[in-house]
């Protein structure tokens, strides 16, 4: 079951939250300029009307000069800053300079407490402009006063301001959305090494989750952990009472097979071959208990050098005629699975091979010959009588012993390959250099940089 | 040859007297493990048959024990747990071999004479000396071929000397390795015993080294 990645939902979500804030911010910072731009304008042209104000009232003549304003904008044609001064009849008594070769359109709207009004036109020249207008009454009449000011031009800044913003904020938001996709990555780390951990768990390199994690994913390390140990306490405990039980039938059954064998073919036959047949269900039973319950086992890991060492030495012990030879490279080879499973395969086939060899077993150790390979070899040769094509084929199918008469000499290979099995390598037969049998236990390796 | 059985399953430890007395040993037994250890470490056993599971001191216990005060018969372990690492514990312990439960008696028989021909070091269930052959599978003694009858006591007196040829044996060693504990000893009956197998075999095939006891030539 997968969801979307965690690393890229972060990104589109920051992603988006980064247009939606940034587009919102370069809306309001456009907005706040232009007003102030626009507060600067009227103040600008109260300004020039209230000076235009204070000549009048001084002068007693109608006609003052056109250069009474400073500001040389007044002077420009067609600049969009005019003012005139006009009588209730619409006579034009003054003008600015830039008024020439045309006229103001009419101020709308009605004046207010302070005998002001203000509207916003097109002049002659399809300009906008900021119109205001005072009306004044001097001791013989009433004159109105209008001062404007250049709107377009306020708008070309305010755009200007508006491109400008928008490229900065964009660099901005590409940069941030960047980092939002590192500190993404950045974050998730742990996780990453987690699931690593986890998977060295289950390839045997590790028996538990190891590491030191962030708050957030701690928690989940340490209940991995707990679960990988009561698995293995409840498996442990499952395994010890199967054993316990089927270990102490074969007292028993080592009783009443004794006391009946050489008692005729009556009470003491059936007595015999029952017990024969109870023998081997709680010892068919055990492995398969025993097997069951190695498949939930994970996290185990064991050298094959040292396993093969011991059972070599045993071996030597119980074979004493057999010359036994083992053959190991240099450097350490690891079964990833445990240790008595290892001991019981390999013990199998060395015990055949010593019981059946005329003099030499040797034992060879093969490791992976790349980093790509991930399977050991086990190979046991021995200079007896070997197996035929027929009988090789024979031994391998399961359930089949090829000398069932002599107990405890089997084979031994059934047990051998269901444990093959469970750990996924292969078991073969083939004819020695020596002369007799040779067999080739593969099974997975354990990486040895695992700690 | 005596044996000790340790081993607590009344019944079980009653069919291994029964069958080593039958296969022609002395055989001592006991049924926990402190009197086991205690046998073992105070009388000389040609082998013994250890359970592991037994009450008071385990089986690996016993043999660990022995083995650090220098005990060295064979031993030959009985025990439920069949596994290879299991054995390796008990063959790691001391242990000469292993028997898993339930087994067959001749395993036990056969792997037992086994254990005691490596101990004396010979390396086949047959062993001569001149034209006497002791086969310690069959039970059967020839001289030239002919087969010889013999009583078990009989059997028992000539295979021990077979085993240790070449090296002189007194009269208490044999004593010792040829009755189980509770028999009446009297080294008397070592030389009626004797005197008899003399009888039965070549002269001069059994010597006597005057005031040590009795010496069977190495070929």
């Amino acid at each position: 079951m997968r969801q979307g990645s965690i690393a890229l939902r972060l990104f589109w979500f920051s992603l988006c939250w980064l247009i939606v804030a940034l587009a919102f911010t370069a809306f309001l910072l456009t907005n706040l300029y232009s007003s102030a731009l626009d507060n600067t304008l009227r103040e600008t042209l109260e300004f020039h009307l209230e000076t235009l104000v204070g000549v009048s009232l001084s002068s007693t003549d109608d006609a003052f000069p056109a250069s009474s304003l400073a500001d040389p904008r007044f002077s420009r044609p067609a600049s969009g800053w005019y003012w005139e001064i006009r009588d209730m009849d619409g006579n034009i008594t003054s003008f600015s300079p830039s008024l020439i070769g045309t006229i103001l359109p009419k101020v709308g709207g009605m004046f207010d407490a302070d005998n002001v009004r203000t509207d916003v036109q097109k002049d002659g020249f399809g300009t906008q402009i900021r119109m205001i207008e005072r009306k004044i009454t001097l001791s013989d009449r009433t004159i109105l006063i209008t001062v404007t000011g250049n709107l377009d031009e306020m708008f070309d800044l305010v755009d200007n301001f508006r491109g400008q913003t928008l490229t900065v904020l964009g660099a901005m938001g590409a940069m941030l959305a960047i980092m939002s996709g590192l500190v993404a990555r950045f974050a998730l780390r742990p996780i990453g090494r987690l699931r690593r951990a986890v998977e060295q768990v289950r390839e045997g390199e590790t028996a538990q989750v190891e590491g030191i994690y962030p708050r957030e994913i701690a928690p989940l390390a340490d209940e991995v952990n707990e679960l990988l140990r009561s698995n293995t306490q409840i498996i442990e405990r499952a395994r010890s009472q199967v054993g316990n039980l089927a270990h102490g039938l074969k007292t028993p059954l080592a009783v009443l097979r004794n006391e009946a064998t050489g008692g005729g073919a009556g009470l003491s036959g059936v007595v015999l071959s029952e017990t024969d047949k109870m023998a081997g269900l709680v010892s068919t039973y055990l492995d398969r208990a025993r097997l069951a319950a190695r498949t939930a086992v994970v996290g185990r890991r064991s050298n094959v050098g040292e396993v093969m060492d011991r059972l070599v030495r045993v071996m030597g012990k119980l074979h004493r005629e057999t010359n036994l030879r083992l053959e190991s490279g240099t450097g350490e080879i690891w079964f990833r699975g445990e240790e008595s499973d290892l001991e019981e395969m390999a013990g199998n086939l060395l015990d055949n091979a010593c019981k059946w060899a005329s003099s030499a077993v040797t034992v060879t150790l093969v490791a992976p010959v790349s980093a790509a390979d991930r399977t050991l070899t086990i190979l046991v040769e021995d200079d007896g009588p070997g197996l035929s094509d027929a009988e090789a084929a024979e031994a391998l199918r399961r359930g089949v012993r090829l000398d069932e008469k002599t107990p405890g000499s089997g084979l031994g290979l059934d047990i051998v390959k269901e444990l093959v099995d469970v750990y996924g390598g292969t078991l073969s037969l083939g004819r020695s250099d020596l002369g007799g049998l040779k067999v080739e236990l593969a099974l997975p390796v354990a990486r040895s940089t695992a700690s | 040859m005596r044996i000790l059985v340790v081993e607590d399953d009344t019944n079980l430890n009653r069919q291994l007297q029964e069958a080593l007395t039958e296969a022609g040993y002395a055989v001592d037994v006991a049924f926990d493990g402190e009197e086991g250890h205690f046998l073992g470490d105070t009388e000389p056993y040609d082998a013994v048959v250890l359970d592991i599971g037994l009450p008071q001191m385990d089986g690996l216990s016993v043999l660990e024990a022995w083995r650090r005060e220098g005990r060295a018969m064979p031993v030959l372990l009985l025990t439920a747990r069949d596994r290879w690492s299991d054995k390796v514990q008990g063959i790691d312990a001391g242990a000469d071999d292993y028997v898993a439960k339930p087994f067959h008696m001749e395993e036990i028989l056969a792997r037992l004479r086994a254990l005691v021909r490596r101990a004396a070091g010979h390396a086949s269930n047959e062993i001569t000396a001149g034209p006497v052959r002791l086969d310690v599978r069959a039970g059967k003694v020839t001289v030239d071929g002919k087969s010889i009858k013999m009583t078990s006591h009989e059997f028992r007196l000539l295979s021990y000397l077979m085993h240790h040829k070449g090296k002189v044996i007194s009269r208490t060693e044999l004593t010792e390795h040829l009755y189980d504990q509770d028999f009446d000893r009297d080294s008397n009956t070592i030389e009626v015993f004797v005197g008899r197998l003399r009888k039965k075999l070549p002269e001069e095939c059994i010597q006597t080294v005057r005031g040590l006891g009795y010496q069977i030539d190495d070929d």
